[in-house]
Protein backbone atom coordinates (compact mmCIF):
# COMPACT_ATOMS: atom_id res chain seq x y z
CA UNK A 1 0.00 0.00 0.00
CA UNK A 2 1.13 3.51 -0.77
CA UNK A 3 2.74 5.02 2.32
CA UNK A 4 0.92 8.28 1.94
CA UNK A 5 -2.40 6.51 1.56
CA UNK A 6 -1.86 4.86 4.90
CA UNK A 7 -1.00 8.20 6.42
CA UNK A 8 -4.02 9.82 4.85
CA UNK A 9 -6.32 7.15 6.23
CA UNK A 10 -4.99 7.81 9.70
CA UNK A 11 -5.01 11.59 9.26
CA UNK A 12 -8.61 11.61 8.13
CA UNK A 13 -9.72 9.42 11.00
CA UNK A 14 -8.86 12.24 13.36
CA UNK A 15 -7.44 9.87 15.90
CA UNK A 16 -5.57 12.76 17.42
CA UNK A 17 -7.58 15.04 19.62
CA UNK A 18 -6.50 18.61 19.36
CA UNK A 19 -7.00 21.05 22.20
CA UNK A 20 -10.37 22.61 21.54
CA UNK A 21 -10.11 26.34 22.09
CA UNK A 22 -13.23 28.16 23.12
CA UNK A 23 -14.23 31.58 21.78
CA UNK A 24 -13.22 33.05 25.13
CA UNK A 25 -9.74 31.65 24.67
CA UNK A 26 -9.50 32.94 21.09
CA UNK A 27 -10.47 36.56 21.80
CA UNK A 28 -7.31 37.45 23.78
CA UNK A 29 -5.20 35.87 21.03
CA UNK A 30 -6.34 38.55 18.60
CA UNK A 31 -4.70 41.22 20.71
CA UNK A 32 -1.26 39.61 20.81
CA UNK A 33 1.55 41.05 18.75
CA UNK A 34 2.65 39.36 15.57
CA UNK A 35 6.27 38.36 15.10
CA UNK A 36 6.17 37.86 11.35
CA UNK A 37 9.10 38.58 9.05
CA UNK A 38 7.03 41.20 7.23
CA UNK A 39 6.85 43.16 10.44
CA UNK A 40 10.60 42.87 11.03
CA UNK A 41 11.23 43.82 7.43
CA UNK A 42 9.01 46.86 7.85
CA UNK A 43 10.88 48.07 10.95
CA UNK A 44 14.23 47.51 9.29
CA UNK A 45 13.25 49.51 6.20
CA UNK A 46 11.98 52.38 8.36
CA UNK A 47 15.29 52.26 10.22
CA UNK A 48 17.18 52.35 6.94
CA UNK A 49 15.28 55.31 5.59
CA UNK A 50 15.91 57.18 8.83
CA UNK A 51 19.56 56.21 8.86
CA UNK A 52 20.22 57.62 5.39
CA UNK A 53 18.06 60.69 5.93
CA UNK A 54 19.94 61.49 9.15
CA UNK A 55 23.27 60.78 7.50
CA UNK A 56 22.34 63.15 4.68
CA UNK A 57 21.00 65.90 6.93
CA UNK A 58 23.40 65.55 9.85
CA UNK A 59 26.03 68.04 8.61
CA UNK A 60 23.49 70.84 8.29
CA UNK A 61 22.65 70.75 11.97
CA UNK A 62 26.01 72.25 12.85
CA UNK A 63 27.02 75.86 12.18
CA UNK A 64 30.59 74.98 11.37
CA UNK A 65 29.46 72.55 8.71
CA UNK A 66 27.06 75.05 7.25
CA UNK A 67 29.88 77.59 7.05
CA UNK A 68 32.10 75.07 5.40
CA UNK A 69 29.38 74.47 2.85
CA UNK A 70 28.98 78.19 2.34
CA UNK A 71 32.70 78.51 1.64
CA UNK A 72 32.65 75.48 -0.50
CA UNK A 73 33.98 75.70 -3.95
CA UNK A 74 30.96 74.01 -5.46
CA UNK A 75 28.34 76.39 -6.67
CA UNK A 76 25.32 76.91 -4.42
CA UNK A 77 22.91 76.07 -7.21
CA UNK A 78 24.61 72.74 -7.69
CA UNK A 79 24.52 72.07 -3.98
CA UNK A 80 20.79 72.83 -3.69
CA UNK A 81 20.13 70.81 -6.79
CA UNK A 82 21.78 67.79 -5.22
CA UNK A 83 19.86 68.26 -1.95
CA UNK A 84 16.50 68.52 -3.70
CA UNK A 85 17.33 65.52 -5.85
CA UNK A 86 18.20 63.51 -2.71
CA UNK A 87 14.87 64.28 -1.08
CA UNK A 88 12.87 63.55 -4.22
CA UNK A 89 14.55 60.14 -4.32
CA UNK A 90 13.83 59.54 -0.63
CA UNK A 91 10.14 60.29 -1.11
CA UNK A 92 10.04 58.14 -4.19
CA UNK A 93 11.43 55.24 -2.22
CA UNK A 94 9.03 55.82 0.66
CA UNK A 95 6.17 55.70 -1.83
CA UNK A 96 7.48 52.55 -3.51
CA UNK A 97 8.01 50.85 -0.17
CA UNK A 98 4.54 51.77 0.99
CA UNK A 99 3.06 50.34 -2.18
CA UNK A 100 5.11 47.18 -1.88
CA UNK A 101 4.05 46.62 1.73
CA UNK A 102 0.44 47.18 0.83
CA UNK A 103 0.66 44.48 -1.82
CA UNK A 104 1.88 41.85 0.65
CA UNK A 105 -1.12 39.69 1.42
CA UNK A 106 -1.08 36.64 3.61
CA UNK A 107 -4.14 35.36 1.73
CA UNK A 108 -2.15 35.31 -1.52
CA UNK A 109 -0.81 32.02 -2.87
CA UNK A 110 2.41 30.83 -1.22
CA UNK A 111 4.44 31.78 -4.25
CA UNK A 112 2.67 35.12 -4.64
CA UNK A 113 3.31 36.01 -1.02
CA UNK A 114 6.98 35.14 -1.28
CA UNK A 115 7.33 37.20 -4.43
CA UNK A 116 5.75 40.27 -2.91
CA UNK A 117 8.05 40.03 0.12
CA UNK A 118 11.10 39.60 -2.09
CA UNK A 119 9.97 42.57 -4.17
CA UNK A 120 9.82 44.72 -1.06
CA UNK A 121 13.27 43.58 -0.10
CA UNK A 122 14.48 44.45 -3.59
CA UNK A 123 13.26 48.03 -3.25
CA UNK A 124 15.24 48.41 -0.05
CA UNK A 125 18.24 46.90 -1.80
CA UNK A 126 17.98 49.41 -4.64
CA UNK A 127 17.71 52.21 -2.13
CA UNK A 128 20.92 51.11 -0.46
CA UNK A 129 22.71 50.70 -3.78
CA UNK A 130 21.53 54.14 -4.80
CA UNK A 131 22.89 55.63 -1.59
CA UNK A 132 26.23 53.90 -1.98
CA UNK A 133 26.65 54.85 -5.63
CA UNK A 134 25.45 58.39 -5.09
CA UNK A 135 27.62 58.82 -1.99
CA UNK A 136 30.63 57.41 -3.79
CA UNK A 137 30.08 59.65 -6.82
CA UNK A 138 29.71 62.67 -4.58
CA UNK A 139 32.98 61.91 -2.78
CA UNK A 140 34.84 61.50 -6.06
CA UNK A 141 33.24 64.61 -7.48
CA UNK A 142 34.10 66.79 -4.47
CA UNK A 143 37.59 65.37 -4.54
CA UNK A 144 38.06 66.42 -8.16
CA UNK A 145 36.64 69.88 -7.50
CA UNK A 146 38.92 70.27 -4.49
CA UNK A 147 41.95 69.48 -6.62
CA UNK A 148 40.90 71.62 -9.55
CA UNK A 149 39.65 74.66 -7.68
CA UNK A 150 41.28 74.84 -4.26
CA UNK A 151 44.38 77.08 -4.52
CA UNK A 152 45.99 75.47 -1.47
CA UNK A 153 45.78 72.04 -3.04
CA UNK A 154 47.13 73.35 -6.34
CA UNK A 155 50.08 74.88 -4.50
CA UNK A 156 50.84 71.60 -2.80
CA UNK A 157 50.62 69.74 -6.06
CA UNK A 158 53.05 72.22 -7.61
CA UNK A 159 55.38 71.62 -4.66
CA UNK A 160 55.26 67.88 -5.18
CA UNK A 161 55.91 68.39 -8.85
CA UNK A 162 59.10 70.35 -8.21
CA UNK A 163 60.19 67.69 -5.73
CA UNK A 164 59.59 65.09 -8.43
CA UNK A 165 57.16 63.20 -6.17
CA UNK A 166 54.02 63.87 -8.16
CA UNK A 167 53.47 60.24 -9.14
CA UNK A 168 53.74 59.12 -5.52
CA UNK A 169 51.32 61.84 -4.46
CA UNK A 170 48.70 60.77 -6.98
CA UNK A 171 49.15 57.11 -6.27
CA UNK A 172 48.71 57.52 -2.53
CA UNK A 173 45.78 59.96 -2.76
CA UNK A 174 43.81 57.93 -5.26
CA UNK A 175 44.74 54.72 -3.48
CA UNK A 176 43.48 56.11 -0.17
CA UNK A 177 40.29 57.32 -1.83
CA UNK A 178 39.52 53.95 -3.37
CA UNK A 179 40.42 52.15 -0.17
CA UNK A 180 38.11 54.44 1.81
CA UNK A 181 35.21 53.86 -0.56
CA UNK A 182 35.80 50.11 -0.58
CA UNK A 183 35.98 49.85 3.21
CA UNK A 184 32.85 51.94 3.67
CA UNK A 185 30.94 50.14 0.92
CA UNK A 186 32.15 46.74 2.07
CA UNK A 187 31.10 47.43 5.62
CA UNK A 188 27.59 48.44 4.59
CA UNK A 189 27.33 45.50 2.21
CA UNK A 190 28.34 43.08 4.98
CA UNK A 191 25.85 44.66 7.33
CA UNK A 192 23.03 44.10 4.87
CA UNK A 193 24.08 40.60 4.06
CA UNK A 194 23.92 39.86 7.75
CA UNK A 195 20.50 41.40 8.41
CA UNK A 196 18.75 40.03 5.37
CA UNK A 197 20.73 36.85 5.27
CA UNK A 198 19.40 35.92 8.68
CA UNK A 199 15.90 37.23 8.09
CA UNK A 200 15.27 35.89 4.63
CA UNK A 201 17.37 32.74 4.51
CA UNK A 202 14.44 30.42 5.00
CA UNK A 203 12.23 32.38 2.61
CA UNK A 204 14.84 32.28 -0.12
CA UNK A 205 15.34 28.56 0.35
CA UNK A 206 11.62 27.90 0.17
CA UNK A 207 11.17 30.16 -2.80
CA UNK A 208 13.89 28.31 -4.67
CA UNK A 209 12.29 25.02 -3.75
CA UNK A 210 8.93 26.25 -5.01
CA UNK A 211 10.41 27.60 -8.24
CA UNK A 212 12.21 24.35 -8.95
CA UNK A 213 10.71 22.63 -12.00
CA UNK A 214 8.75 25.75 -12.85
CA UNK A 215 9.09 26.69 -16.48
CA UNK B 1 -16.96 50.38 17.07
CA UNK B 2 -20.00 48.19 16.68
CA UNK B 3 -18.76 47.09 13.30
CA UNK B 4 -15.45 45.97 14.73
CA UNK B 5 -17.23 44.01 17.43
CA UNK B 6 -19.40 42.30 14.86
CA UNK B 7 -16.41 41.50 12.71
CA UNK B 8 -14.57 40.14 15.70
CA UNK B 9 -17.53 38.06 16.70
CA UNK B 10 -18.05 36.49 13.29
CA UNK B 11 -14.32 35.83 12.97
CA UNK B 12 -13.96 34.13 16.33
CA UNK B 13 -17.06 32.09 15.66
CA UNK B 14 -15.67 30.80 12.36
CA UNK B 15 -12.20 30.19 13.71
CA UNK B 16 -13.63 28.26 16.63
CA UNK B 17 -15.51 26.08 14.20
CA UNK B 18 -12.59 25.49 11.83
CA UNK B 19 -9.73 25.57 14.32
CA UNK B 20 -8.70 22.03 13.49
CA UNK B 21 -7.23 23.26 10.21
CA UNK B 22 -4.84 25.48 12.15
CA UNK B 23 -4.04 22.69 14.60
CA UNK B 24 -3.22 20.40 11.72
CA UNK B 25 -0.86 22.92 10.15
CA UNK B 26 0.85 23.29 13.51
CA UNK B 27 1.05 19.54 13.86
CA UNK B 28 3.08 19.23 10.68
CA UNK B 29 5.29 22.26 11.16
CA UNK B 30 6.19 21.94 14.83
CA UNK B 31 7.63 19.27 17.03
CA UNK B 32 6.44 20.12 20.49
CA UNK B 33 3.48 21.58 22.28
CA UNK B 34 5.05 24.97 23.01
CA UNK B 35 5.96 25.51 19.39
CA UNK B 36 2.53 24.29 18.38
CA UNK B 37 0.85 26.92 20.58
CA UNK B 38 3.22 29.60 19.36
CA UNK B 39 2.49 28.93 15.70
CA UNK B 40 -1.22 28.64 16.44
CA UNK B 41 -1.07 32.10 18.00
CA UNK B 42 0.74 33.60 15.00
CA UNK B 43 -1.64 32.04 12.48
CA UNK B 44 -4.57 33.39 14.49
CA UNK B 45 -3.13 36.91 14.35
CA UNK B 46 -2.48 36.65 10.62
CA UNK B 47 -6.00 35.33 9.99
CA UNK B 48 -7.48 38.13 12.05
CA UNK B 49 -5.38 40.78 10.31
CA UNK B 50 -6.40 39.48 6.89
CA UNK B 51 -10.02 38.92 7.83
CA UNK B 52 -11.38 42.38 6.87
CA UNK B 53 -10.23 41.66 3.33
CA UNK B 54 -11.82 38.23 3.25
CA UNK B 55 -14.74 38.69 0.92
CA UNK B 56 -16.15 35.24 0.93
CA UNK B 57 -15.43 34.52 -2.74
CA UNK B 58 -13.77 31.39 -1.45
CA UNK B 59 -14.83 29.27 1.48
CA UNK B 60 -13.60 30.36 4.89
CA UNK B 61 -11.80 27.05 5.22
CA UNK B 62 -10.07 27.38 1.82
CA UNK B 63 -8.94 30.84 2.82
CA UNK B 64 -7.67 29.42 6.11
CA UNK B 65 -5.52 26.86 4.33
CA UNK B 66 -3.76 29.64 2.46
CA UNK B 67 -3.21 31.91 5.43
CA UNK B 68 -2.25 29.04 7.71
CA UNK B 69 0.30 27.55 5.34
CA UNK B 70 1.65 30.95 4.34
CA UNK B 71 2.22 31.82 7.96
CA UNK B 72 3.92 28.52 8.72
CA UNK B 73 6.10 28.57 5.61
CA UNK B 74 6.88 32.22 5.06
CA UNK B 75 5.87 34.66 7.74
CA UNK B 76 6.48 32.82 10.94
CA UNK B 77 9.76 33.50 12.64
CA UNK B 78 10.65 30.68 14.86
CA UNK B 79 10.61 32.19 18.30
CA UNK B 80 12.82 31.71 21.27
CA UNK B 81 11.57 28.23 21.69
CA UNK B 82 13.64 26.23 19.30
CA UNK B 83 11.45 24.25 17.00
CA UNK B 84 14.35 22.58 15.30
CA UNK B 85 15.43 20.52 18.25
CA UNK B 86 13.79 17.23 17.67
CA UNK B 87 12.95 15.20 20.68
CA UNK B 88 11.75 11.78 19.82
CA UNK B 89 9.02 11.92 22.40
CA UNK B 90 7.89 15.27 21.13
CA UNK B 91 7.67 14.06 17.59
CA UNK B 92 5.70 11.09 18.69
CA UNK B 93 3.44 12.79 21.21
CA UNK B 94 1.10 13.44 18.38
CA UNK B 95 0.57 9.83 17.53
CA UNK B 96 -1.21 8.10 20.31
CA UNK B 97 -3.73 5.95 18.54
CA UNK B 98 -3.99 2.48 19.91
CA UNK B 99 -6.59 0.94 17.70
CA UNK B 100 -4.08 -0.35 15.17
CA UNK B 101 -2.11 -3.46 15.43
CA UNK B 102 1.50 -3.03 16.38
CA UNK B 103 3.02 -3.10 12.94
CA UNK B 104 0.67 -0.55 11.46
CA UNK B 105 1.07 1.73 14.45
CA UNK B 106 4.81 1.38 14.18
CA UNK B 107 4.67 2.17 10.49
CA UNK B 108 2.56 5.25 11.12
CA UNK B 109 4.99 6.52 13.72
CA UNK B 110 7.81 6.16 11.24
CA UNK B 111 5.73 7.86 8.57
CA UNK B 112 4.96 10.88 10.73
CA UNK B 113 8.60 11.06 11.65
CA UNK B 114 9.57 10.94 7.99
CA UNK B 115 7.10 13.70 7.11
CA UNK B 116 8.69 15.87 9.78
CA UNK B 117 11.99 15.53 7.97
CA UNK B 118 10.63 17.03 4.75
CA UNK B 119 11.26 20.67 3.92
CA UNK B 120 8.63 23.37 4.34
CA UNK B 121 7.30 23.18 0.78
CA UNK B 122 7.14 19.40 0.75
CA UNK B 123 5.26 19.46 4.04
CA UNK B 124 2.71 21.84 2.53
CA UNK B 125 2.13 19.45 -0.36
CA UNK B 126 1.74 16.50 1.98
CA UNK B 127 -0.59 18.51 4.18
CA UNK B 128 -2.89 19.43 1.32
CA UNK B 129 -2.79 15.87 0.08
CA UNK B 130 -3.72 14.50 3.49
CA UNK B 131 -6.54 17.02 3.62
CA UNK B 132 -7.80 15.43 0.40
CA UNK B 133 -7.26 18.48 -1.75
CA UNK B 134 -7.03 17.88 -5.48
CA UNK B 135 -4.20 19.18 -7.64
CA UNK B 136 -6.23 22.17 -8.75
CA UNK B 137 -6.63 23.29 -5.14
CA UNK B 138 -3.00 22.53 -4.36
CA UNK B 139 -1.95 24.60 -7.37
CA UNK B 140 -4.25 27.45 -6.25
CA UNK B 141 -2.95 27.45 -2.68
CA UNK B 142 0.72 27.20 -3.54
CA UNK B 143 0.73 29.36 -6.66
CA UNK B 144 2.38 26.73 -8.85
CA UNK B 145 1.03 24.97 -11.93
CA UNK B 146 -0.94 21.76 -11.59
CA UNK B 147 1.68 19.87 -13.55
CA UNK B 148 4.37 21.15 -11.24
CA UNK B 149 2.32 20.21 -8.19
CA UNK B 150 1.92 16.69 -9.55
CA UNK B 151 5.62 16.28 -10.28
CA UNK B 152 6.57 17.66 -6.88
CA UNK B 153 4.11 15.35 -5.15
CA UNK B 154 5.64 12.33 -6.87
CA UNK B 155 9.08 13.45 -5.74
CA UNK B 156 7.84 13.82 -2.20
CA UNK B 157 6.53 10.26 -2.30
CA UNK B 158 9.88 9.03 -3.55
CA UNK B 159 11.67 11.02 -0.87
CA UNK B 160 9.45 9.59 1.85
CA UNK B 161 10.17 6.11 0.60
CA UNK B 162 13.88 6.82 0.70
CA UNK B 163 13.66 8.12 4.24
CA UNK B 164 11.68 5.07 5.32
CA UNK B 165 13.89 2.52 3.56
CA UNK B 166 17.37 3.95 3.50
Amino acid sequence: MDELELLKKDWQKDTVTYPKLSANEIYPMLLKKSSSIVKSLFYISIGELLFWIILNSFPFLFDSYREAFDNMLMSKAFFYGVTIFTYVIIFLFIYLLYKAYKSISVADSTKGLMESILKTRKIIKYYVIYNLVFGGALIIFSFIIEIVKNPKVSEQIAQFETDGKLAIFWATTIGMLILGILIFGGFIWLFYRLIYGILLKRLNQNYKELKKLEV
Amino acid sequence: MKLTKELEHSFVEQLEKHQNIVHKVCRLYTNNQDAHNDLFQEITIQLWKAYPKFRGDSKFSTWMYRVGLNTAITLYRKGKRSINTQHMDDVLYKVKSVEYDDTEEQQLKLLYKAVHQLNDIEKALVFLYLEDKNYREISYTMGISEVNARVKMNRVKTKLRTILNP
